[in-house]
């Protein structure tokens, strides 16, 4: 998205104004307020009942047009108090894959004295809600956004606006949280070579496709690994044929960045989240490595978030 | 800045504008066709069961079907084309229409803005006080439907919501009450940017610009109110108070009129400002003035009605040399004029050939036995115009002549001799028509004068009320020594008409009803007293309020600030602002230092003490999990910590727990959190993150 100067400069002053925190109580500094579409159209409607007032030299009529004038004016600042003294406050994200939606978790609380209605907080076309602080103390929202990439989502601006009481005027202020959030490369079924479903042996261990164990040799398959042609029997028979290595459940399995079978960082990585998400699932004991980084077999929520986000922070700049 | 809220309009929110368009359209009902009200209804009927699901959304032809019928039956009421009436018609009937498509926000606020607009248009018809409060009914439920059309969370149910949308609008209306009343005062006054058709409903009233005695069987009186005056010292008395209106000069054998032709109101100015125009030289300024002010109620018509001779006026007024004093346009809202008239002075020593012209003149050859009975007359009174005058006036006194409301007619011909000879019963037309007659017959100058006689003196405001049923006649007769002197040829046969005034006078020949109602108001002094109250506060309104014009602006402005320019007023009117936007950021608390709750501040102390520490707490972290991650660092701060915990979710969350206690055990670990030693001396312990924890 390419911004003009103007609102670069613009973007640069709200930055500094408002910067990243995690959690803000609206107040001057922070909030604006500008008339909205209708509020501007009741000017135009204003103009007209002064003219009208003029043209007849009619008191009444001035009397209908100052009142909405003073009307227009008093709601700035109806609307404006329905903002401030709201206080936001970002609590996490939950981790997500890429090409899924980041899901952010807000407070909103207010002061035991007053009652805020009508409040919008927007990730500009990404999501929206509506929510009251009048009937609690403080309510929790949830905002989605859409993870397009792997690594830390760092939320954008959230918009929080109002038009109350009267949709004359809109006031708003931007709240950016300071919180990262974890996206995983988005899982890939890869089911075309390498079977790495796991299948079940005679004996009746889970097997998967990996490495160690020499399970059985058959015919080659484009996409087999050139190290795993059975050579001496090429040399029999003419024919290709691949050794293929079995990873019983009962021992560690390992993934491997090397034996996926792409040569494409980020299909990789796709490759092996989906199979540490199929792992996860048997409750497999597995390791992961991948250049730079050997997590050693084990299994359990954290040992599995560990594998996640090793592989999506893989080759980024982060720690 | 576009926001993607679904902002469609709610069953409620077609509901509030319902109760809006009701209240706007129903005062119209007076003065435009009524069945716009059942289109109005049915239109929003009709859109709230497309929100039930019962009736399907019209078609684009059903609406153009509904909207030629519409037309169509504007067309038919007869209204006059091209009229403000008209366009109004038209704008209601879009008005009601239009709640038919009210399906987004957008169209609400159309809808509620057009209302704001017909708010405002009906004082176009009415600037009466009720009219006004009226108006301010109409801006609270148009306020409240534009907050109720607004998307919401419902969390209340529907009246409750109702309610307090309702609350809020008028507590907003009121509130601007302030403001509105300060630019009202300090607006700027413009002159008209163009000039205007009719006012929409205005129809002429008041006296008429003809008089034709002979033709009237039957004079319906109204009692409408003419104007209002009030007198800076003494009142004079009742029997002094003839209001000059105009001068009826030119008399066709059945009709008086002004001039010999028909002017429109714009030749009629021109006439004034040219022929017809008052020179100074005319009149000699004598004795004390009688000042007063007098407020007109709209008439359609220019004419004012003053005292004669007003000499001195301040208003939007031109004078005549017949020493009236009209308005310098038609008046659509009320006039208010200042004025000083000078009874002793002598006005037109020196007649000028048009004006004697205009006096004298007589239609050719008619009422024959009048000019015999003239000419023996003033024979009789050896030519002197005073024995003359007494001679008619006695004639008029001891001969049968009556006064009466219903005169028989007096046909087309010859009607001042039907009325001296053979019917003998009319009113103040019929005598003075005859009065100035008689005195052109023999040569002496002399007009007709319409306007109003008396009024009804209002005790409570201290004010006179002059009513359209005070319209009177009297007659001008010219002589070189004295100049114009007035004379009331009616006050010799009714004499109680003068003093005790129309209102009594006429009492006597109303029917039954009115009398018995009069009875009633007469014996209940307090009805009466109230009566005037109300007319009283009317009159209060109409003059500071309805009236309030340059000129009055002007004379508030000049009397609060003294002479004052521009550069001053605009100061001023600038620091009134600021004041009050002060005074309402102070009211509406947008300085007030936001408050902690007890338990923030309680949170916020935590966190300090053990930000000092090297702790820091996540913002979604609990106290309970902050004092785990805490114990494993430091072990007595934990402990601590752990109390500290304990204490504040029951502070939160326990309803039972005894809150003075809890916050004093709450401080107290504070206190001690605060003294706790950190064990590793000498290093600082590096912010914990839980997320590096499992990184190990």
């Amino acid at each position: 998205m390419r911004l003009n100067p103007w609102e670069q400069r613009w973007q640069h002053w709200l930055d500094q104004r408002l910067p990243a925190k995690n959690q803000r109580t609206l107040a001057q500094r922070s909030i604006f307020i500008i008339p909205s579409g209708s509020g501007l159209a009741l000017l135009v409607v204003l103009g007209l009942l002064m003219i009208l007032g003029i043209n007849f030299q009619n008191s009444l009529v001035y009397v209908v047009c100052f009142w909405l004038l003073a009307l227009f004016i008093l709601n700035i600042l109806y609307t404006y108090r329905n903002l401030a003294g709201v206080t936001i406050k970002a609590l996490r994200i939950e981790p997500c894959f890429a090409g899924s939606h980041a899901v952010l978790e807000l407070e909103l609380s207010r002061m035991p004295t007053r009652a805020h209605w009508n409040i919008v907080l927007d990730w500009s076309k990404q999501d929206h809600v509506l929510v009251e602080l009048a009937s609690c103390q403080s309510v929790r929202i949830q905002l989605s956004h859409l993870a397009t990439k792997r690594g830390y989502f760092e939320p954008p601006r959230i918009k929080i606006s109002t038009t109350y009481p009267t949709g004359l005027a809109l006031a708003w202020s931007y709240f950016t949280p300071d919180l990262k959030g974890l996206v995983y490369p988005e899982p890939l079924q890869q089911d075309s070579a390498l079977a790495h479903q796991g299948n079940t042996d005679n004996s009746g261990k889970i097997l998967t496709a990996g490495g160690s164990d020499f399970n059985e040799l058959r015919a080659y398959k484009t996409g087999d690994p050139i190290q795993r042609i059975h050579w001496a029997k090429y040399a029999q028979t003419g024919q290709l044929y691949t050794k293929s290595f079995v990873d019983y459940a009962s021992e560690a399995l390992w993934l491997d960045w090397n034996q996926v079978p792409t040569p494409r960082t980020e299909q990789r990585l796709s490759v092996l989240c989906a199979q540490v998400l199929e792992l996860n699932a048997t409750q497999a004991v597995f390791g992961l490595k991948i250049p730079g980084k050997t997590i050693e077999p084990a299994s359990g929520e954290v040992h599995y978030e560990q594998c996640l986000k090793a592989l999506a922070l893989y080759g980024l700049p982060y720690e | 800045m576009g926001c993607p809220m679904n902002k469609t309009i709610t069953y409620s929110g077609m509901l509030w504008l319902l109760a809006a368009q009701f209240v706007v359209m129903l005062p119209f009902t007076l003065y435009l066709p009524w069945w716009l009200i059942p289109i109005m209804v049915a239109s929003v009927i009709w859109r709230l069961r497309v929100l039930k699901g019962y009736s399907a959304q019209p078609n684009a032809l059903v609406k153009t079907l509904l909207v030629a019928m519409g037309v169509g039956g504007l067309v038919l009421s007869g209204l006059p084309f091209p009229s403000l009436d008209l366009m109004l018609a038209v704008l209601l009937l879009g008005f009601a229409f239009k709640s038919l498509e009210v399906v987004q926000l957008r169209d609400g606020v159309i809808v509620i803005f057009l209302g704001y607009l017909l708010v405002a248009l009906h004082f176009l018809y009415t600037q009466e006080i009720l009219a006004g409060a009226y108006g301010l009914l109409g801006m609270t439920i148009l306020t409240g439907a534009l907050i109720g059309i607004q998307p919401a969370v419902t969390v209340l149910n529907p009246f409750e919501t109702v309610r307090s949308h309702l609350k809020l609008a008028t507590l907003m209306v009121l509130q601007a009450i302030p403001l509105m009343l300060i630019i009202f005062f300090l607006a700027p006054r413009l002159p008209p940017l163009w000039s205007l058709p009719m006012m929409p409903g205005q129809t002429k009233t008041g006296i008429s610009e003809r008089m034709t005695p002979g033709d009237i069987a039957d004079l319906t009186r109204s009692t409408e109110l003419a104007f209002r005056a009030t007198f800076k010292n003494t009142r004079p008395p009742q029997a002094q108070l003839y209001w000059r209106g105009l001068t009826l000069n030119y008399f066709d054998g059945k009709t008086w009129q002004q001039l010999p032709e028909d002017y429109d109101f714009i030749n009629f100015k021109n006439q004034v400002k040219g022929e017809y125009a008052l020179f100074n030289k005319n009149f000699e300024l004598r004795g004390d003035p009688i000042e007063y002010e007098a407020l007109y109620v709209p008439s359609g018509q220019p004419w004012l009605f003053t005292l004669t001779p007003t000499l001195n006026v301040e208003g939007d007024v031109i004078r005549a040399a017949d020493y009236r004093v009209m308005a310098n346009t038609i008046t659509q809202s009320p006039a208010l004029i200042k004025a000083s008239s000078y009874p002793q002075t002598i006005r037109d020593t020196k007649l000028t050939h048009t004006m004697r012209h205009l006096a004298s003149q007589l239609p050719q050859g008619s009422d024959p036995r009048t000019h015999e009975l003239a000419q023996r007359w003033w024979r009789e009174s050896g030519q002197n115009v005073e024995r003359y005058i007494k001679l008619i006036l006695h004639h008029f006194r001891t001969q049968e002549f009556y006064y009466t409301l219903s005169p028989p007619l007096l046909g087309d011909q010859n009607t001042i001799d039907a009325f001296l000879f053979d019917s003998r019963k009319g009113f103040c037309s019929h005598y003075a028509g005859s009065f100035v007659f008689l005195m052109r017959a023999v040569g002496i100058p002399a007009r007709v004068v319409v306007g109003y006689q008396g009024g009804k003196w209002n005790e409570q405001g201290n004010y006179l009320a002059v009513y359209q049923y005070d319209a009177h006649a009297w007659v001008e007769v010219w002589q070189p020594e004295t100049g114009w002197v007035e004379y009331d040829p009616t006050t010799a046969v009714a004499p109680s008409r003068v003093t005790e005034g129309s209102d009594a006078f006429l009492a006597q020949e109303e029917g039954l009803l009115r009398q018995s109602f009069r009875a009633v108001q007469n014996n209940l002094p307090w009805l009466s007293s109230l009566s005037q109250q109300l007319d009283a506060l009317q009159y209060q309104w109409q003059r500071w309020v309805v009236g309030y014009d340059h000129d009055t602006q002007a004379n508030v402005l000049r009397k609060w600030l003294g002479d004052f320019s521009i550069t001053t007023l605009t100061l001023v009117i600038l620091s009134v602002f600021v004041a009050l936007g002060v005074l309402w950021g102070i009211w509406l608390g947008l300085w007030r230092k936001p408050r902690l709750t007890l338990e923030q501040s309680l949170m916020h102390e935590l966190d300090q003490i053990l930000a000092k520490k090297g702790f820091k707490r996540e913002p979604a972290q609990t106290v309970g999990d902050f004092a785990q991650q805490v114990s494993s660092k430091q072990a007595d701060l934990g402990k601590l910590l752990q109390q500290f915990a304990q204490h504040f979710e029951s502070l939160c969350y326990n309803p039972m727990a005894n809150k003075a206690d809890t916050t004093q055990q709450l401080k107290r670990l504070l206190k001690q959190l605060k003294k706790a030693p950190i064990t590793q001396l000498g290093r600082k312990i590096a912010p914990l993150k839980p997320s590096r924890i499992s990184e190990g």
